[in-house]
């Protein structure tokens, strides 16, 4: 019966650790361990019965892509958060410098035409697509 | 054997129904269906416990520890409300669906 927990705990190594799979992993080899009880009855030797068992088991993905989609959704929103948090401020720190630095080139060589304006607007559009990603919008 | 990706569409369906019948656990629903189908069916034990991840988490299904088998506790399975109306909902399309069908494949 040793290899019966054997083998599920090798199908499940690559899942992160969590109560779910705990209780999953002991429900199928509670279950498994139940059928090679039962192919044993019908006259199987142990090995035979346990060989049977485990291949005719399936693909382990199945319960994988279940296990992952649990955990997958609830993170990916946070971390596009987190991710394009540092980008928007960057961005935000960054327009400000450069209309800065434009507003003084403007009023310190050109005081008498106002055109700071025009690249601030160009400048605008990087903050404000940065802004958008954050919330998480295509 | 018969091939299982049309049934696989229809598997959350005939999963619940057994356990609509009574509460079950996992090498019971698994050696039902067998039996019921002559074995012309048999669902993988990987399938079957993604169905029932997929059901809990619809909130089709719930589980709870029942009795001690071979030094370890069973995993019962029990439908719920809203699983008892699913499923009711499903038998309803699936007779529509195989009228439909049925249109096309009887005759010849």
């Amino acid at each position: 019966m040793k290899k019966i927990r054997t083998h599920v705990e090798e199908w499940f190594r690559d899942i992160p650790d969590s109560e779910q799979k705990q209780a999953i992993q002991e429900e199928i080899t509670q279950n498994l361990e139940e059928k090679v009880f039962d192919l044993m009855r019908t006259g199987k030797s142990e090995e035979d019965a346990t060989n049977k068992a485990i291949v005719e088991f399936g693909d382990i993905s199945d319960i994988k892509l279940e296990l992952g989609v649990n955990n997958g959704s609830g993170i990916s929103a946070k971390d596009v958060r987190k991710r394009f948090g540092l980008h928007l401020g960057f961005s935000i720190w960054g327009s400000c410098l450069i209309i800065a630095f434009f507003i003084f080139i403007n009023f310190y060589y050109s005081p008498d035409t106002i055109w700071f304006v025009y690249p601030t607007f160009a400048v605008l559009w990087w903050p404000l697509v940065m802004f958008y990603k954050w919330l998480g919008w295509k | 054997m018969i091939r299982s990706d049309i049934i696989r569409g229809h598997l959350d369906a005939i999963i619940l129904r057994l356990i609509y019948e009574q509460d079950r656990y996992g090498y019971e629903i698994s050696k039902e269906i067998s039996e019921r189908t002559d074995d012309r069916f048999q669902i993988k034990e990987a399938t079957l416990y993604a169905v029932f991840q997929r059901l809990e988490r619809k909130e089709l299904i719930e589980s709870y520890m029942g009795d001690v088998s071979h030094g370890s506790k069973r995993r019962y399975y029990k439908i719920t409300k809203l699983g008892r109306a699913y499923l009711k909902e499903t038998v309803e399309e699936w007779n529509e669906i195989k009228e439909i069908v049925n249109i096309f494949m009887e005759g010849l």
